[in-house]
């Protein structure tokens, strides 16, 4: 288990618990968090899970994990960021507990 | 008063077929008879029907046919906010199966939005996640060698029968938790149900599957929980409280409705045009690490479905105004075409830039299977292209479409 605070875009923060193993996409499908659409299912096809990974966090939620990440980055509604992430490619793990992560104003 | 799942009704519809009934607010310059998906031109070649709609139709036009009048969105951006924006466009009737309004379900999760429709999705979402679908790969690759290995030594089959059909169906049953002996009888019922055009065998056949689902359901409420489907469903929960029988009913079914007919007819489009092509055929052999971006690709120039919508309240796209009570149907294979997004869209390019594509619909409503369906094709493709690398259309055989809500040649018999 990790704590994971989601901060939506009007300064709304949420934090759950998400299983390791698990993606900070599916911590909050599971926990009704807004913000966060996903409507691919972590299938890296719809670029509707971006959030913006917290400075103090990003050295180790660490960058895109593939050149697929990198094109759907490219597609998403808001704008992309130094730390932007497909939150379905981040996998939670006991390192990441605590981890913080801003959502987008806007997924589509 | 909020909808009760526990205990649904039958919403109020209104219902347009034919050119007597357009109403006043569309303009006549709108209104297209297209035969989508009966006509001629549609039957004679689906998958360059689609592309030509964008070099002769307007981008949202007026269709008018026997199986009803609605508004169709042709353009990617068009279905793209159609399909995100419930508010204007609801899933609301918009399942062309028909129901007994005095025992009414619902079509879950479909015909719920946010925030119930989570409720529903996070029961199954887990065992249909890209990761649990990967848990699934060793266990498809063999069934697919054994379909393979039936046939292989014949020098040819009827591929629809011997491989087509019975690959993503007993996966299904796996995945719900069915025994694989029903794969005949439910081969049987999908073909009733899906091709028959006849409105009699296709209330029989509903009440066969109605029974038999309701059996499984029993069966599963009276096992502990497992891993198939149907078990997850029977035995969740809603809002704290035990899921309903209405609500087990119209999530199991829906999972039949969707999950029977739709690979297969994809699996079935990729197969005719691997045997009309054998330089690509080379070409996915040549560049097995490209697997992916194939499989997204034939997903994309061989889309099988549409995605209606009731529009919920006036809304204008693209500078027509749509009322409240219209329908409005999604042509996915045509947005797949749409040069805009997919600039020269007949062609089959393994080295597009990615995009969306609109194979699985898009929105909260986005296909629950796109994975495993994903994963099908690709598995389908690698073992049946290793094994069976050389092959084309039977000589004389004829190519024929049937008007449906599935697109797929009937009958794909190949030799090798």
């Amino acid at each position: 288990m990790a704590r994971v605070t989601y901060i939506e875009h009007d300064g709304t923060s949420h934090t759950v618990e998400v299983a390791a193993g698990e993606s900070v996409m599916r911590g909050a499908l599971e926990h009704d968090v807004p913000g966060i659409i996903a409507e691919c299912g972590g299938g890296l096809a719809c670029a509707t899970c971006h959030c913006y990974v917290d400075e103090a966090w990003a050295d180790r939620a660490g960058t895109p994990t593939s050149q697929d990440e990198r094109d759907m980055l490219e597609m998403t509604a808001s704008q992309v960021r130094p730390t932007s992430r497909l939150s379905c490619q981040i996998e939670v793990t006991e390192a990441l507990d605590g981890l913080v992560v801003h959502l987008p104003e806007a997924q589509y | 008063m909020k909808y009760d799942p526990t205990n649904p009704v039958p919403p109020q519809v209104i219902r347009r077929v034919g050119m007597d009934q357009v109403p006043d607010h569309v303009p006549p310059g709108l209104i297209r008879q297209s035969g989508l998906v009966f006509g001629p031109e549609f039957l004679a070649d689906p998958y360059e029907f689609f592309p030509a709609l964008h070099e002769k139709y307007p981008p949202v036009y007026y269709d008018v046919g026997p199986f009803g009048n609605a508004w169709q969105l042709i353009k990617h951006e068009d279905a793209l906010f159609a399909l995100r924006h419930a508010e204007y466009f609801s899933t609301e009737d918009a399942t062309p199966f028909p129901r007994d309004p005095e025992d009414y379900f619902n079509f879950i999760p479909i015909e719920f939005d946010p925030p119930d429709h989570r409720k529903y999705r996070n029961i199954v979402d887990p065992f249909v996640s890209p990761k649990a679908i990967q848990g699934w790969e060793d266990r498809i690759r063999t069934l697919a060698n054994e379909l393979i290995d039936d046939v292989i030594d014949k020098g040819g089959c009827e591929f629809d029968e011997a491989f087509g059909r019975p690959l993503p169906v007993l996966v299904f049953l796996d995945l719900m938790g069915l025994p694989r002996n029903m794969c005949d009888t439910f081969v049987e019922w999908a073909v009733a149900l899906l091709h028959s055009n006849d409105r009699a065998i296709m209330g029989q056949t509903m009440a066969l599957i109605t029974e038999y689902i309701q059996g499984a359901i029993a069966e599963k409420e009276a096992q502990p929980l497992s891993e198939g489907l149907i078990s997850q469903i029977v035995h969740a929960e809603i809002d704290g409280r035990p899921i309903s029988p209405k609500e087990k009913f119209g999530f199991v079914v829906f999972l039949f409705i969707a999950g029977l007919d739709t690979v297969f007819a994809t699996l079935n489009n990729i197969w005719l045009w691997l045997a009309r092509n054998p330089d690509r055929r080379a070409e996915i052999i040549a560049d097995p690490a490209n697997i992916d971006h194939q499989v997204e690709e034939l997903l994309r120039a061989f889309s099988v479905t549409f995605s209606g919508r009731t529009v919920a309240q006036d809304v204008t796209v693209r500078g027509v105004a749509m009322k409240k009570g219209d329908k409005v149907t999604s042509i996915l294979p045509a947005c797949n075409y749409d040069p805009d997004v997919f600039p020269n869209p007949r062609e089959v390019d393994f080295h597009r830039p990615k995009k969306i594509i609109l194979a699985f619909t898009v929105g909260v409503h986005s296909c629950m299977g796109a994975h495993l369906a994903r994963m099908e094709v690709k598995i389908a493709l690698q073992e049946w292209l290793r094994r069976i690398p050389d092959f084309e259309v039977k000589p004389g055989a004829q190519i024929v479409y049937r008007p449906g809500g599935v697109i797929g040649p009937e009958h794909l018999p190949l030799v090798w």
